[in-house]
């Protein structure tokens, strides 16, 4: 795991005893993981009363320092050894790696939430509904005799917004193709109900 | 041979084939067992040739004469080299099935050789692991949306909900580049800098800048590095020297192309003049308001002329009030009025006429007189030149004259003035000579010094880049090996534990070395036989000389003296029945050996069981021949 020079340097700070004693220490990790986890912004996080008489370019840039290291450790989902072995390189003692790492589990579960809710997904489907119309004749052509699918998928979006619904008709072989790509080894039942109705409508045809 | 059997055992149940627990050894294995076992190889190392057989013996004779058949071709088909026909499965002996099942069990495909045969690199291990994240999430059954607990609700919920945006973050201590930060900076880090977390606009964008910010720097700087150990390091200068000609450079070159770019853009706005400066440039940029400032220089002639003119208008004035004055007051008709200021307008511009006239001349005047003028002052210059060289020779013809009273005695003394300052002249230069040499001598070595010390600079660089390689290529192996260290303690974590590699391998080495002692002892007994039969043929070689010169000896003595005779023919028996002898030993010898060969065929026969093959297949014939009439009277039936 690498870490850039800033990075480094802020937690050097936080290493040594002249800066950060042991209570401070503490209460600045805490403070840095609280400060990721809020839901909203707050400006006050660092007003603390034992933080308040450190120099506060320091208090910042390690509250910095801190918060980038947490960040980077739960993007590569780093392990206690690799942890132990990045910090000691920057010279912290045993218990403040303890500490620091005790915290860090504590909290992995929900940084990887904060992590993972960035991006953007499709709506998953949920569930598929089908009809099968069969065409003898249209104001085109006199004699058709096609069968064709209408389906309904509902499908589920980020949570808060209900149940959307896609509609669509296809033929025979577009079906064919649209489920060929859906069938995965172990989809979910919906999608296996398809897969299964699919097969038996050709065989019926 | 136990161990053989395990592992073949071992194999056989993987593949699928139900061997019985208390299945210890190939001896053991039933006719139904081994076709089960064969068949089931097949399948998994063809599936096209094994899914055609079945692993069960039908109850049929010729069915199964002819799964035995199929199976025998199967494994032709595949390679195996040995004789092998339907009666290897169904009258089956045990070296056969050994080898038999041996051959198949290699021909198995490895599943895990090639998983652990490729080095992982840091992608493929991610892709391993995601590939692993995603099996594990399809595994958990699917829960409507209701119904989902939290653990399902972070797998299964669409949980994507804010976009990577990133804020630019002001972080403090940051600002190295321009050396030393100004103290209002410092204490606006100090008073009034939010905490980074609080900076972004959205909270949701905080992970997302943070992780930028990190990821720019560490980009950066390795841009640095690779930067300066390529260039930055032939140039010869210390860091902050180098940046700092960069940045010239950088400037340099956005200078130029702005001027550029203005030239073409006032090219087009009509403006005629060299730029100047940066800053003069950029106004021009601005547009419409460049025109109005053109005119401000103007040249002397038209300050000349305005001021010409000025005077010219108040005559104007002065005339016209004149004029005005003249005119008679009231009670004038309109038309004379009119008539009169006709009047006065042309008069004006004939004045104005002969002005501009006149104008023009003083002009043309004041050009020639100028051109006179320069023409004068030059004349003027070469004239005071040519004074001062004459007044030069003057004094030197003056002084020449007053010495020529007394002239040989003012000769004498040139001629001594003039030698003298000649020899002053000569003691002077090899003085400079003197002081010359030796500073030539040092110019030229320290030239030498520098050069070689340039040579030198370049070697150490060249080294010091080839220990920066070494440095950066065992920091890579390290990282490699360490991180296929870690893989392969997981991975040996997750191997089944059931059958024990170490055990084999420690009989395998036993085995090697017991194959190296035996190889050994049969080497020391070979040369021990080959010393036997030496000598042998020594001894043998021996008694033939031996007895053909005692022969002649005693023959010749025998015909006169008659216990010579009886000697002799004792001596012939003698040899004779010694002969014998060695006949015999040798004969025994070979028997001997006959008899072990022979023993071990018998061994090797009993094995084979043919005895009870014989008694089976005399059966299986006779249920074959009924099969065949039951079906010949059921044809006849129908």
């Amino acid at each position: 795991m690498e870490l850039s020079e800033f990075v480094q340097e802020g937690l050097q700070y936080l290493a040594d005893s002249g800066y950060f004693n042991d209570k401070a220490f503490a209460v600045m990790i805490e403070v840095a993981f609280r400060s990721l986890l809020l839901s909203s912004s707050d400006d006050t996080v660092l007003d603390n009363n034992e933080l308040k008489h450190i120099e506060q370019t320091v208090v910042k840039h390690c509250h910095s320092a801190v918060t980038t290291c947490i960040l980077e450790c739960v993007k590569q989902n780093a392990d206690r050894s690799t942890i132990c072995t990045c910090l000691e390189d920057i010279r912290f003692d045993p218990e403040r790696i303890d500490t620091f790492c005790s915290l860090y589990q504590k909290h992995k579960k929900d940084l990887e939430n904060v992590l993972s809710s960035i991006g953007r997904g499709l709506p998953h489907i949920n569930d598929a509904s089908w009809r099968l119309e069969y065409q003898i004749k249209n104001s085109h052509l006199h004699k058709v005799n096609q069968p064709s699918y209408l389906i309904t998928l509902s499908t589920e979006n980020s949570g808060s917004r209900s149940a959307e619904e896609v509609n669509f008709s296809c033929n025979m072989e577009q079906l064919q193709v649209r489920a060929l790509r859906l069938s995965w080894k172990e989809a979910s039942p919906a999608t296996n109900v398809l897969h299964d109705n699919k097969i038996t409508f050709i065989y019926f045809f | 041979m136990e161990e053989v059997d395990r592992i073949l055992i071992h194999s056989l149940r993987q593949t699928g084939t139900d061997v019985p627990e208390d299945v210890d050894s190939v001896k053991q294995f039933t006719s139904e067992l081994i076709v089960e076992a064969v068949v089931r190889c097949l399948r998994v190392i063809d599936p096209a040739l094994g899914n055609g057989l079945s692993p069960s013996l039908p109850p049929g004779m010729s069915a199964r004469f002819r799964l035995g058949m199929s199976l025998a071709q199967a494994c032709q088909d595949l390679g195996y080299k040995g004789e092998i026909g339907y009666q290897t499965f169904l009258y089956s002996n045990e070296p056969e099935i050994r080898s038999l099942l041996m051959f198949l069990v290699e021909k198995l495909p490895r599943e895990s050789a090639e998983a652990s045969s490729q080095p992982a690199g840091k992608s493929a291990l991610l892709l391993k692991s995601i590939a692993a994240q995603i099996k594990a999430q399809l595994f958990l059954p699917w829960a409507p949306p209701s119904c989902r607990l939290p653990l399902l609700c972070q797998m299964q919920s669409p949980g994507l909900s804010n976009g990577f945006h990133t804020q630019p973050l002001s972080l403090p201590h940051r600002s190295r580049s321009s050396g030393k930060t100004l103290k209002e900076v410092k204490d606006y880090y100090r008073d009034f800098l939010l905490p980074v977390t609080a900076q972004p606009s959205q909270n949701s964008s905080v992970p997302a800048s943070l992780l930028e910010q990190h990821a720019l720097d560490l980009s950066a700087a390795q841009e640095w590095e690779n930067e300066w150990n390529s260039q930055g390091l032939l140039s010869r200068l210390s860091p902050e020297d180098y940046r700092a000609r960069k940045r010239a450079r950088l400037q340099k070159r956005i200078e130029e192309q702005l001027r550029a770019a203005a030239q073409s853009c006032s090219d087009v706005q009509n403006a005629s003049r060299s730029g100047p400066d940066l800053v003069d440039l950029l106004p021009s940029f601005g547009g419409g308001t460049v025109g109005d400032q053109l005119l401000t220089k103007g040249t002397r002639f038209t300050h000349t002329e305005k001021f010409t003119f000025t005077q010219d208008p108040e005559k104007a004035v002065q005339q016209m009030a004149a004029a005005v004055n003249s005119l008679p007051t009231s009670h004038q008709s309109e038309e004379d009025i009119r008539a009169q200021q006709q009047e006065e307008l042309a008069s004006m511009q004939q004045q104005l006429q002969q002005l501009s006239l006149h104008v023009d001349e003083v002009g043309g005047d004041i050009k020639k007189l100028t051109v006179a003028i320069s023409k004068v002052s030059e004349e003027l210059k070469q004239q005071e030149q040519s004074n001062t060289e004459k007044v030069a020779t003057i004094r030197i013809k003056r002084q020449t004259v007053d010495l020529l009273p007394d002239a040989d005695n003012n000769l004498a003394k040139l001629q001594a003035l003039v030698d003298a300052s000649s020899r002053r002249v000569a003691s002077l230069s090899s003085q400079w000579e003197k002081h010359r040499a030796p500073l030539v001598e040092e110019q030229q070595r320290l030239k030498e010094l520098c050069s070689s010390q340039e040579l030198e600079s370049s070697r150490k660089l060249s080294e010091i880049k080839g220990l920066h390689e070494k440095i950066r290529q065992s920091a890579e192996d390290a990282k490699k090996k360490e991180g296929l260290y870690k893989q392969l303690v997981t991975e040996f974590e997750n191997l089944p534990k059931d059958v024990s590699r170490s055990a084999y391998t420690v009989r395998i080495l036993e085995i090697v070395g017991n194959i190296k002692k035996q190889k050994e002892e049969i080497t020391k007994i070979l040369s021990d036989t080959k010393e036997l039969q030496k000598e042998i043929n020594n001894l043998t070689g021996k008694l033939d000389r031996t007895f053909a010169v005692t022969d002649e000896l005693v023959f010749k003595d025998a015909k006169k003296d008659e216990s010579v005779r009886k000697s002799y023919k004792y001596l012939a028996a003698l040899h004779e029945n010694c002969t014998q002898l060695i006949q015999t030993i040798e004969d025994t010898g070979t028997i001997m050996r006959e008899i072990r060969d022979l023993e071990e065929q018998i061994e090797t026969e009993n094995g084979k069981k043919t005895l009870s093959n014989l008694e089976k297949i005399l059966e299986d014939y006779k249920a074959i021949r009924q099969e065949n009439s039951a079906l010949a009277a059921k044809i006849r039936e129908a």
